[in-house]
């Protein structure tokens, strides 16, 4: 045990990390599974074949078949196009929406950011589930009405990263030296400002990721997700619940390519946050303004 | 201070405002007639006749503005009337009390759990950072956090339940009851709070007043215990307070697997059976009861940490 880290000498350039790069690849990799998965199901992943029920894994269903009669590999196979791209689709709504609010917030500045602090604020006090689930339990429970709730509860924590990292930047020291460069603003925003932003708020993304994948998942197997009988991990997990002790491959497979999609895009996340970042930092105090954009 | 203690209270009230209108507004945003409604659930399902349902608006104040049936439900919320549920035709606020009862008991044990388990994990891997404990730890509070818990209550009901026969698989009783169930919600806010425990502490292990500390001689463990730990506190605190918010999301799913008769279930049950005035009550209590315990967790942050007093 020891409390006090080894003093690395200041380097004036940072080394690029490669987890970037291999972080992207992985993302890339995933994405191609996601498309081309379903084409490669064996099955029609809704025929069912009640003669050839609960089976065990053999060669012709490699994961056996469900209590319908229906291949387990081709139902995972299909689920690919559910879980993964309703949760792709929230971060893709929250992160539109929260970063833009964010930026007019920094760029603005005066009522309107204290508003929406205030506002965002009290978004990551609330259950978030639970309002996401209240409001698609009046709206009606579809796949859309999910989807929306889930990113509006979620942009509020784009919105406060890219407005609290946005105003720090904005003071940093190579800003103000391009600003005494005379760079225009429109140059110090996308060539000085974005490049910091970027990182922060792709890691925030994976792990927004990974929380909207296990809540859409989690409101699938209570029933409030995906219509019954879709070939959906949460759903199926449901389904089989009644064969469980049985048939336990029949909740195991399922519950295990959730684990693998959000533990891939936890592990992303990871490796995209800074590690030099204070964490301190990342909650409250909001930073102060010394310096507008 | 106090003036900063007295502003962030106000927050507190406009956002205890803002979910009232929330809560208000939910059912006004129903499709449909709210009125018609409610007096089909009160006819037993039989579709009222058009004079029927006027002298019914009329009576229950359903034809006023908008803005004045709100003061009016807020004042009748705010003596303790609810309204009815729809299901049981009981008073939504008894059946509240006992099910708050309920899940205070598990998300209370579940936030214990939370706090011994992820702050020693977290203080081990920042105290060994870089060894292979290190590594542990963040590959332990990874997968947790990746491990939904809904299958998770699964496996645990099957291994503890099933096999072992350990514990009930489901119920509401004693210890042995609510051990599963808590042990899963606390799986996922363990491992987020292991990590961020470490990052707090390192970063506070590399301030210079630490090593002011044991350049003169101080012990580690003191230097731990009264300089680091202290100085990383407030920001952990900070994080538990939103942990408390992430267990409700937990106990929604877990309390109706493990058939707790919790305000998890009853938000489950309640928006099955479109019994929206046990929504709407469940929502309001839930939103109200995190906000203060928000403001709680504000206020005492500030207490250990003069930095914070003065960012609102």
């Amino acid at each position: 045990m020891s409390l006090v880290a080894p003093r690395t000498a200041p380097t004036a350039v940072q080394p690029r990390r490669p987890t970037g790069l291999s972080a992207l690849t992985v993302v890339a990799l995933f994405a191609a599974l996601v498309v081309a998965g379903p084409f490669a199901a064996p099955y029609d992943p809704a025929a069912a074949d009640f003669f050839n029920r609960l089976a065990a894994p053999s060669f012709a269903h490699p994961l056996g078949t469900d209590q319908l009669g229906r291949d387990v590999l081709s139902r995972l196979l299909a689920g690919l196009w559910t879980t993964p791209v309703a949760a792709a689709a929230v971060v893709v709504i929250a992160l539109a929406t929260g970063s833009a609010v964010g930026l007019a917030a920094a760029v603005i500045g005066g009522p309107l950011d204290l508003v929406v602090m205030r506002l965002t604020e009290a978004l990551l006090t609330i259950p978030a589930l639970a309002v996401a689930l209240a409001i698609a339990g009046v709206l009606g429970i579809n796949l859309s009405t999910v989807v929306v709730s889930l990113a509006v509860v979620h942009s509020g924590e784009y919105a406060r990263l890219v407005r609290n990292v946005a105003i720090a930047e904005a003071s940093a020291t190579h800003v103000l030296a391009a600003k005494a460069l005379g760079a225009s603003p429109l140059r110090i925003a996308l060539r000085h400002i974005l490049p910091g932003l970027t990182r922060p708020v792709l890691s925030v993304a994976a792990f927004s990721f990974s929380f909207a994948a296990l809540s859409f998942a989690g409101l699938s197997f209570l029933g409030l997700g995906t219509p019954p009988g879709s070939a959906e991990w949460g759903a199926m997990i449901a389904e089989a619940r009644s064969h469980m002790r049985a048939h336990p491959h029949l909740v195991l497979a399922p519950g295990l390519a959730i684990v693998a999609t959000v533990l891939l895009a936890n592990l992303v996340g990871d490796a995209l946050g800074d590690r030099r970042a204070r964490p301190s930092a990342l909650l409250s105090p909001p930073v102060t303004r010394k310096d507008r954009l | 201070m106090l003036r900063d203690l007295s502003v962030r209270c106000l927050f507190g009230c406009l956002t205890l405002l803002g979910l009232s209108i929330f809560g208000f507004a939910l059912l006004a945003m129903l499709p449909g007639d709210f009125a018609e409604v409610v007096l089909i659930n009160q006819m037993d399902g039989e579709l009222p006749s058009a004079e029927t349902l006027a002298k019914f608006k009329a009576d229950e104040g359903f034809d006023e503005p908008l803005p004045v049936q709100y003061f009016a439900w807020l004042a009748a919320t705010l003596r303790g009337n609810l309204g009815v549920s729809f299901t049981t035709g009981d008073p939504v606020t008894a059946e509240l009390g006992l099910r708050m009862v309920a899940t205070f008991r598990l998300v209370g044990l579940a936030f214990c759990l939370t706090v011994l388990m992820g702050g020693a994990l977290g203080v081990i891997a920042a105290l060994n950072r870089g060894s292979l404990l290190d590594r542990l730890v963040t590959v332990v509070a990874i997968s947790g956090m990746s491990v939904p818990n809904f299958w998770q209550s699964l496996l645990f009901v099957l291994l503890f339940a099933l096999v072992l026969g350990w514990a009930p698989s489901s119920g509401y009783g004693g210890f042995s009851h609510v051990i599963l169930p808590a042990t899963v919600i606390a799986t996922a806010s363990m491992g987020l709070t292991a990590r961020f425990v470490r990052a707090s502490l390192i970063e506070a292990l590399s301030a210079p007043h630490v090593r002011t500390a044991l350049a003169k001689g101080l012990s580690p463990r003191a230097t731990l215990f009264s300089h680091a730990l202290p100085a990383a506190l407030p920001g952990i605190l900070t994080l538990l307070g939103l942990q408390a918010a992430r267990m409700f999301d937990g106990a929604i799913v877990v309390e109706t697997i493990f058939a707790w008769p919790g305000l998890g279930r009853l938000f489950v049950d309640s928006i099955l059976n479109r019994d929206y005035p046990v929504l709407q009550a469940t929502i309001l209590v839930v939103g109200a009861t995190y906000i203060l315990i928000n403001l709680a967790v504000d206020c005492a942050a500030a207490a250990l940490d003069p930095r914070m007093r003065r960012a609102v």
